[in-house]
């Protein structure tokens, strides 16, 4: 495959391509591509965009893993099956929230690496730490290049230094060019700043208007300045490039403090997707990366410290895999663009004002039309009156675009502010099909207004010159309901698959219309699924105390003796639980340390403190120290044994901070100052495989076996809920995988998605509480208590693929 | 610190306006990054002289502003292509020549800003 540019679009193979990409994250949506790939080509993507996690492979040095859930020439063939390009990320830094940016743990604690050759905002380059990349591109290249409907590749990531020098992109750039990447080379400029311009073949920036969730972007919805003038940000960066924003808002990430996603889902609403993608049509954007169109889930140790388990990102598909309302917003604008060329437009003058109302017109080269951008940013509905002497009334922060002088087979659209949904056409007939609006009129040249007001399948029928348009109206709710596949529309589906298939949740008729056939109509039945929207209250559970290693006389003498530094990567564990165990007299009076994040000390068996030390101010992690008296009470044997775990939320992303800044225990002193001898071990002993009932209630493993159906052609989503769950702290495994994190304190997640991929006929989930509470006093009493732990699994959405 | 690169940031002050005024110092600022918050005045620093949120002044379209009115609660917006004129008073600070010029705000997004430059009078 050929990939070429010039200043309008991409060129494949000869043919000029509006690139309608959306991020996706194979690593947090294991062995889900095809579903998700599938679904986004029914929305009208034509392109995915990949970051590859170098650390999700590199486990340790010198170890590179694409087997599994990790093999993404499986994902790179699923893309290509589902008929989608791929734009190729592979970092080395990639960001995404991933657990330090995506650099292996390994590589951060090597002391020559400087990651991303920076410190701060310091350019300081390390040739050691482009070594590592060479070996990693060494590795990822050649699946990525084995895979011709890769079109784009991007260095790096979001990348800056206070003095710009070239030398590390213009190495990366090489590397890539040398292992054989022959499409065009991108960065994104996480600045809109024309960064890197000049060292690579595309300009590309990020745009996010909206990352604040405290902000209400409708009020203040000056954050669209940028993106309302990033045509002349792109012309002065790379005059001969295309527009291309690599990564576009449609949704944004929650953090472990932040509001939970349904209040930014809310927040965002369809008309955000609506505006930006709108917006950076009219500003001659050719390729957009819709950052994201799938969301996640930050298994296992994914996540960097900052956000929790899901990473739902209020995308236009959920982390569950079910299509969102902005889903269909998106799917609109893609229909549209295959309906007509936008490859190739210029901006047109257009003198006209109105208080809070965006105009934008663009002269279409392709289709020798105009089309008229216009978006309402006032709270109410608007009228605006133009100069053609139409009036256009438009909804609170809503944006249209309008045809204008749109020559089509059988008729002439002088103006419409009636939306195109989607058009099929062959060489004598065509149908256009619209949505439905009261408020709206279409302006004919020679056959006068229709108005908008029509309900679903009106339609009408224009001939000339022994040529054909047909238009078909869809109410909104139906366009939701409605697929474009290359040459028919599919209708009351919940969705489709790029081979025809419907998916439906319940029974209902299809209708279909081409070209040839006109209507038909069939009716579908769909199995019972049952009635699953309530989940199942889980009452019988096994209850093991599963802390070993915090009971007295525990034989950790096979555990790995560790010098003064303490924290994890300079032991070299990078598990999320790193336990420490020592041996302390009955002198101390004081024992002061400071660990990341969550952390519990016992003497002797008994806890002493638990601690939640996460803190950010600022946007600034805040190491928290603390103090912890000690007496004879506690310390009560001459040689007392102290265990500590700590348990690490992940390492900082790296965009802003330091990837390496200290995990685990990071400080430990004593008062009077004595030497303290550790000796540590990585995860929780249900994950070593070691576990053994312990006598400590400390951390308890609830285990909860359920059967799931798996049937052909069905889809489904199950989660598990942990609402009204009674503790404070759990990490949950589904058959052995670690699944999730739940922190009570900020009641941001309390459902969690038991990922298709980890689920069999017969599951085991195993719930591990960390409980604090010091009043338990037997062990008796806290499984008791736990008996009464609330526990449920429930389905999200089941739908029939009738094929 | 948020990477925010220094170059960029500079671009936000207008080189030439620093001036002289009656027991202070006045220099303009232009947003020509993106759109934006200002959600806390810092410090100014000319020179050696510190001026605190409360010596300073933020004149925008018009409205003047007190840098100790600014706050996380009670945010400005700064959008981009606007311009703004900062004025500090109470202490003299601004010599003949080559004066330092240290402005260090708040931003809800990107934590602490600081814009340190240059500029001759």
């Amino acid at each position: 495959m050929e990939v070429t540019f010039d200043r309008y679009s991409l060129i494949i193979d000869g043919k000029r391509v509006f690139i309608k990409s959306g991020a996706f994250h194979y690593f947090r949506t294991p062995g889900m591509a095809k579903d998700r790939f599938e679904k986004m080509k029914a929305g009208g993507y034509n392109t995915v965009d990949i970051y590859f996690n170098w650390n999700f492979h590199s486990p340790k040095e010198g170890v590179y893993d694409f087997s599994g859930v990790r093999d993404v020439r499986k994902v790179l063939q699923e893309a290509k099956d589902a008929g989608l390009f791929v734009i190729a990320r592979p970092g080395p830094f990639i960001n995404g929230e991933v657990n330090a940016g995506g650099l292996p743990f390994w590589l951060l604690r090597k002391e020559d690496v400087i990651p991303r050759n920076r410190i701060g905002t310091e350019y300081k380059y390390s040739a050691t730490y482009m070594k590592y990349i060479a070996e990693w591109y060494d590795h990822i290249i050649p699946i990525i290049r084995d895979f011709d409907n890769v079109i784009l590749f991007q260095i790096e990531n979001e990348y800056a230094t206070d003095t710009m020098e070239e030398d590390y992109m213009k190495e990366l750039y090489k590397m890539a060019r040398d292992r054989g990447i022959t499409c065009p080379i991108f960065h994104n400029d996480a600045y809109f700043a024309g960064l890197w311009a000049d060292v690579v073949d595309i300009y590309a920036l990020d745009l996010y208007p909206y990352i604040n969730p405290n902000q209400n972007w409708k009020q203040d919805n000056f954050c669209f300045d940028t993106l309302d003038n990033v045509e002349e940000i792109f012309r002065g960066a790379k005059e001969n490039s295309p527009p291309f924003i690599a990564e576009m808002q449609s949704g944004w990430f929650d953090k472990w403090d932040g509001s939970g996603y349904k209040h930014i889902r809310d927040a965002l609403g369809d008309e955000h997707i609506n505006i930006m993608t709108k917006t950076a049509l009219s500003q001659g954007v050719t390729l957009f990366n819709h950052y994201m169109a799938v969301g996640g889930t930050s298994w296992d140790d994914l996540a960097c410290d900052e956000v929790y388990t899901s990473y739902e990102f209020t995308a236009p598909i959920d982390e569950f895999g079910i299509i969102q309302s902005n889903f269909h917003k998106a799917k609109e604008i893609n229909y549209f663009l295959d309906s007509f060329d936008f490859t190739c437009t210029e901006p047109k003058a257009f003198d006209f004002s109105q208080t809070n109302i965006y105009s934008k017109m663009r002269h279409d080269l392709t289709n020798d039309c105009d089309w008229l951008f216009l978006r309402n940013m006032n709270p109410e509905i608007t009228d605006i009156n133009l100069p053609n002497g139409k009036s256009v009334k438009l909804k609170p922060y809503d944006m249209k675009i309008c045809p204008v002088d749109l020559k089509l087979k059988g008729c002439e659209i002088e103006f419409s502010d009636v939306e195109i949904f989607a058009r099929l056409q062959q060489e004598n007939e065509e149908a256009i099909f619209f949505i439905a609006d009261k408020n709206a009129n279409i302006y004919l040249k020679d056959e006068g207004i229709i108005s908008g007001d029509k309900k679903d399948f009106d339609n009408l029928t224009f001939e000339k010159e022994g040529k054909i348009t047909r238009f078909v109206f869809l109410t909104k709710n139906l366009a939701d309901k409605s697929w474009f596949l290359k040459d028919r529309l599919i209708f009351n589906a919940d969705y489709v698959l790029p081979n025809g298939a419907a998916a439906l949740e319940k029974s209902g008729e299809i209708a279909y219309y081409d070209l040839k056939h006109k209507f038909a109509k069939k009716y579908c039945v769909v199995n019972e699924f049952g009635d699953y929207d309530k989940p199942e209250v889980i009452e019988n559970f096994d209850i093991e105390f599963c802390a070993p290693e915090i009971d007295l006389h525990y034989d950790y003498s096979d555990w790995q003796k560790i010098g003064a530094k303490t924290d994890s990567l300079s032991c070299g564990l990078y598990d999320e639980f790193v336990w420490y165990k020592a041996q302390i007299p009955d002198t101390p009076k004081e024992i002061t340390l400071s660990a990341r994040h969550l952390f519990a000390v016992y003497i002797n068996g008994k806890e002493v403190l638990n601690r939640n030390s996460y803190k950010i101010e600022k946007l600034q992690e805040v190491p928290e120290t603390i103090s912890i008296p000690l007496d004879k009470t506690i310390l009560n044997q001459d040689i007392n044994e102290l265990t500590i775990l700590v348990q690490n939320l992940g390492f900082d992303k790296g965009f802003s901070g330091d990837t390496n800044c200290p995990r685990g225990l990071v400080t430990f002193e004593t008062t009077p100052e004595i030497p303290i001898e550790f000796y540590v071990k990585e995860k929780l002993s249900i994950e070593r495989g070691d576990l053994t009932e312990s006598d400590n209630p400390y951390l308890t493993k609830i285990t909860v076996k359920f059967n799931v159906e798996m049937k052909d052609n069905v889809f489904f989503a199950k989660y598990l809920s942990l609402e009204n769950f009674r503790f404070r702290r759990a990490t949950i495994f589904l058959n052995g995988v670690k699944i999730g994190r739940y922190i009570k304190r900020t009641h941001v997640q309390e459902k969690f998605y038991l990922i298709n991929e980890f689920l069999r006929p017969e599951n085991t989930l195993e719930i591990v509480i960390w409980e604090k509470d010091r009043n338990i006093k037997s062990s008796w009493g806290f499984k008791s208590d736990i008996k009464n732990v609330i526990i449920q699994i429930g389905t999200q959405k089941m739908y029939q693929l009738m094929r | 610190m948020v990477v925010v690169p220094e170059f960029l940031i500079r671009r936000v002050y207008k080189k030439g306006s620093l001036k002289r005024i009656e027991n202070g110092a006045s220099l303009e600022l232009k947003n020509v990054l993106g759109p934006g918050f200002i959600s806390g005045f810092n410090f100014v620093k000319i020179n050696d002289v510190i001026y605190e949120p409360k010596d300073v002044k933020f004149i925008m379209g018009g409205e003047q502003l007190l840098g100790e009115s600014v706050s996380e609660a009670s945010p400005i917006a700064f959008r981009l292509g606007q311009e703004g004129t900062l004025i500090m008073t109470g202490k003299d600070s601004v010599v003949d020549g080559l004066n330092k010029i240290v402005i260090e705000v708040m931003n809800p997004e990107a934590g602490k800003v600081s814009l340190s430059v240059e500029d001759t009078v």
